[in-house]
């Protein structure tokens, strides 16, 4: 439904004049950079987007951008954004948040936001941390890793987020990092240009409470591109099996893309809408479906 | 001849039970009589026990009644199961299944001896008539017609409307086990006759419950979006939106959880649309954390609450009123959220309708506090004439208020116009985090204070509002009511007896619990020496809500107890004449000579 040129806007034009929060170093200020690109490429005005995420470091990010924001309540992106579109099919619909939001608190809401297949992009930045608490485990932090609240290491297994989203049956899974943000940015591109639920999983490092094997600079040494490996999107299969390697690889780009897109969710719902629209007593009228003769 | 029935039965999950009482309701519509159904289960879904009460009158049904005039038990267990919901007095014309095996005479109501006691052969009967025992509800309706005159026509017509679908062969079986019924009371009248009389015809009837009616109401208003969760006993308000909404370019969201129903629905309200969460107590303790998002934010959400009794699972199928004080304290931070409750079926859609209409206004979630009895009892009531409504719409910015836009503007009022997604020149930032007028994020206390200002002070207006309340009875009464939700109705009967005894009495009831409209209270207990505030809660929530913002008279206390324990209007006069006798001891004592 694109109602602009796609040449119309800057990637300035969807910067806003808040000044992030966070720290200097931040995966974040990359994914930032790469959803401007990928807005500007789209071509959408900006009152046209709606921008919606959880609680996180990651989750200022809607005040970040000139479209409409909504910075609601942890772990819950998900279902305003569904609520919204489907009040107002004609938006452009991003939720994002971190691996905590996505992952932990509001990982209920992933399959059904996926099985539902509404067209929003979700894009998590996953860092592995709690960030804006001050460094405990999440739910994508390694087996073993020391942190205030490991401070014997963690005893339990990673949530693998590109294998459950796989899993759940979703017709669009990326992951990509700031450290290529020409990839990040066509990859976020493409995901809101798929018509359906698409997720893009950003390894965003967290300067303060991270790794170093998970900082940008390592990043940079150990990513490998998909296309490069002769990956086939198309496949499932093959999908799920390249997405075993998160944790202890780092491959980027697309590992699923539906050759034939199912219909979304709101496209079912207006057909539904507009199947019914002729049994419709007027609003004023409606109480006569309890009429008794 | 009666002008009032109240009729009682109880029996297993398959017996039929409801049924026999819908098709005794709706028959009662058509003829022209009002009339009320309540419904009343186990948590069972089959087997467990069931039962309904039915009250028939020839004016306006306030409420499901007090004692039974009859009562049908289809077996003892299940009936003595609902007790005080199902109380039996010496009037009660009490009718039984024979196979029982219990003796007239040895029925197990405790304490009583009813009026007329008839051990029926049901099964026997229903056997006769059907080959099987399915029909022991036609044989009921069958003998309520026989002895009371309700519309035997209507009633066989809704019996061949029900069993149409099901093939000829059961329609007139039914008919022939309605039929025996009928002989059965010819044959045995009643010592006294209680032969209902003919109705005042008063035109076209509505036939509902009080959870369709609710959600009619907000498709009327406008409301574009259901986001809910199956709950009982709230579900008929989603089931109502899955058939309806489409037709009117809508769209419901099943969730996966509670929190995500309301989270679709504060995403829907964001994107410009009237929208509606309905859930129950457990559901509105998950929803607490988005109710606050959608306060701070200033998003117009409009949220039921069908309560039953509590706390957690509780009493999922019984009524009670203990959700005030969650509906006005919980969600945390310092917050002012507007609760309303409906008193019957009827006013279900004026209190829906309201709820948007402030929701908008005011850009506020708003709660209805309706309960398991309205919600799920059927009443047969006059055509709603909608011209008589105003729907209200949130303020958007004008032009020149676009530029450049300030969402949380401050303005007198406290209310600032409000854009959405789509509307250019409108873009901000919705947050749950403290803003400033911008919405931008904040952690400044000044700020902070004069958000909070803000957001309180915006229901200034609304707390002034004197027409959600009504007054009835003797305007300078010393004596004085308050009840609130299904409870008014019983005093409303309760005043009306209350005064025909000669008792100086009058009646508040609220529409708006919160915030409360103080002046309007201090106006009507001025002068008040005693009263009750009755309600269904064992804390007494709103006495307690009104003590914390006013000053009571003390002669007024809480009359109150658990849900599942209904009022019957004749207690309250009691309780009434109660007062009334120690006021006057009291009166003596202070014109006695002191010593």
């Amino acid at each position: 439904m694109t109602t602009a040129v796609a040449t119309q806007f800057a990637p300035k034009d969807f910067k806003s004049e808040l000044k992030p929060i966070w720290c200097p170093g931040c995966g974040d200020f990359g994914v930032l950079q790469a959803i401007y690109r990928a807005l500007a490429a789209i071509g959408r005005p900006p009152h046209e987007i709606a921008f919606i995420s959880g609680i996180g470091c990651s989750s200022r990010i809607p005040g970040y951008t000139t479209a409409y924001g909504f910075n609601s309540v942890h772990g819950r992106a998900l279902p305003i954004a569904q609520g919204l579109k489907l009040a107002r099919p004609e938006l452009l619909v991003l939720a994002a948040g971190g691996d905590g939001d996505g992952f932990s608190i509001g990982g209920g809401h992933v399959p059904h936001a996926v099985r539902r297949n509404d067209d929003i992009t979700y894009i998590v930045m996953d860092n592995q941390t709690y960030g804006l608490t001050k460094g405990q485990l999440s739910p994508t932090s390694a087996k073993g890793r020391h942190t205030v609240t490991s401070p014997e290491g963690s005893l339990e297994n990673p949530v693998n987020p590109l294998l459950y989203v796989l899993a759940y049956g979703a017709p669009f899974v990326a992951q990509g990092t700031p450290a290529d943000i020409p990839g990040l940015s066509a990859m976020i591109e493409e995901a809101i240009r798929f018509p359906g639920f698409s997720f893009v999983n950003v390894q965003s490092p967290c300067v303060t409470y991270g790794e170093e094997e998970q900082q940008i600079k390592a990043h940079k040494a150990i990513m490998k591109k998909l296309d490069d490996l002769g990956h086939d999107p198309t496949s499932r299969l093959q999908a799920l099996d390249r997405a075993q390697s998160y944790g202890t690889e780092l491959l980027t780009g697309v590992y699923f893309r539906d050759p034939s897109p199912p219909p979304t969710l709101g496209s079912l719902v207006r057909e539904r809408q507009e199947s019914l629209s002729a049994k419709a007593k007027p609003r004023e009228r409606i109480l006569d479906l309890f009429l008794q003769k | 001849m009666i002008r009032d029935l109240v009729i009682g039965m109880a029996g297993s999950g398959g017996d039929g039970i409801v049924s026999a009482g819908e098709s005794l309701v709706s028959a009662c519509a058509s003829e022209g009589y009002h009339a009320m159904m309540t419904k009343s289960f186990g948590s069972q879904i089959r087997g467990g026990e069931s039962s309904c009460r039915v009250r028939i009158a020839t004016c306006p049904v306030l409420n499901p009644g007090g004692a039974l005039d009859v009562a049908v038990a289809l077996n003892w267990e299940d009936f003595l199961k609902f007790g005080a919901e199902l109380p039996v007095n010496g009037d009660t014309v009490v009718l039984y299944e024979e196979k029982t095996g219990v003796a007239p005479d040895a029925i197990p109501l405790v304490g009583v001896s009813p009026a007329e006691v008839f051990a029926v052969p049901f099964g026997d009967m229903a056997r006769k008539a059907i080959g099987n025992e399915k029909g022991k509800n036609s044989v009921v309706l069958g003998l309520i017609a026989g002895w009371f005159g309700i519309g035997r026509e209507s009633i066989l017509a809704g019996i061949r409307k029900k069993f149409a679908r099901k093939g000829e062969e059961l329609v007139q079986a039914n008919e022939r086990a309605f039929q025996l019924g009928v002989e059965y009371a010819q044959a045995n009248p009643l010592k006294t006759s209680r032969l209902m009389e003919e109705p005042t015809r008063s035109g076209t009837k509505l036939l509902t419950d009080g959870n369709d009616i609710c959600a009619a109401a907000a498709i009327f208003a406008g409301c574009e979006f259901f986001g809910g969760y199956p709950i009982t006993p709230s579900t008929e308000i989603m089931q109502f939106f899955t058939r309806e909404v489409w037709k009117y370019g809508g769209s419901v969201l099943q969730a996966e959880d509670e929190i995500a129903g309301i989270g679709a629905a504060v995403g829907a309200s964001f994107g410009g649309k009237k929208a509606m969460t309905a859930t129950s107590g457990p559901g509105m303790s998950l929803k607490s954390e988005i109710i606050g998002l959608a306060s701070i934010a200033e998003l117009p959400l409009v949220i039921v609450n069908v309560q039953r009794g509590g706390p957690s699972t509780g009493m999922p199928t019984k009524p009670e009123q203990a959700d005030l004080f969650q509906a006005v304290f919980s969600a945390h931070g310092d917050v002012v959220r507007p609760v309303l409750a409906p008193t019957c079926v009827s006013d279900t859609f004026d209190v829906t309708v309201e709820a948007f209409n402030i929701a908008e206004h005011y850009q506020t979630p708003v709660i209805i506090l309706s309960d398991q009895e309205i919600a799920q009892r059927k009443e047969v009531i006059d055509v709603i004439d909608t011209s008589a409504f105003t729907l209200v719409e949130r303020q958007r910015p004008t032009a020149a208020e676009m530029n450049p836009y300030v969402r949380f503007r401050m303005t007198p009022s406290g209310i600032s116009p409000i854009s959405h997604p789509g509307m250019k020149g409108g873009n901000y930032l919705g947050a749950g985090i403290e803003h400033n007028e911008h919405g931008d994020p904040t952690a400044s206390g000044r700020i902070h204070q004069q958000m909070n200002e803000k957001r309180i002070r915006k229901f200034d207006r609304l707390k002034r509002r004197d027409d959600l309340f009504s007054i009835e009875g003797d305007a300078e009464a010393p004596f004085a009511l308050v009840s609130w939700g299904s409870t008014a109705g019983v005093c409303r009967e309760a005043l009306s007896l209350a005064r025909a005894k000669g008792l100086r009495v009058k009646l508040l009831i609220p529409k708006l619990l919160f915030p409360v409209n103080e002046g309007l209270y201090r106006r009507f207990f001025t002068g008040v020496k005693a009263g009750l505030v009755v309600e269904q809660s064992y804390l007494g929530q709103l006495y307690r809500v009104l003590r914390m913002t006013l000053d009571v008279p003390s002669g007024v206390t809480s009359f109150c107890r658990s849900g599942a324990n209904p009022f019957a209007p004749a207690e309250i006069v009691r309780k009434l004449q109660d007062h009334a006798l120690s006021l006057q001891q009291r009166e003596a004592d202070v014109r006695q000579p002191v010593e």
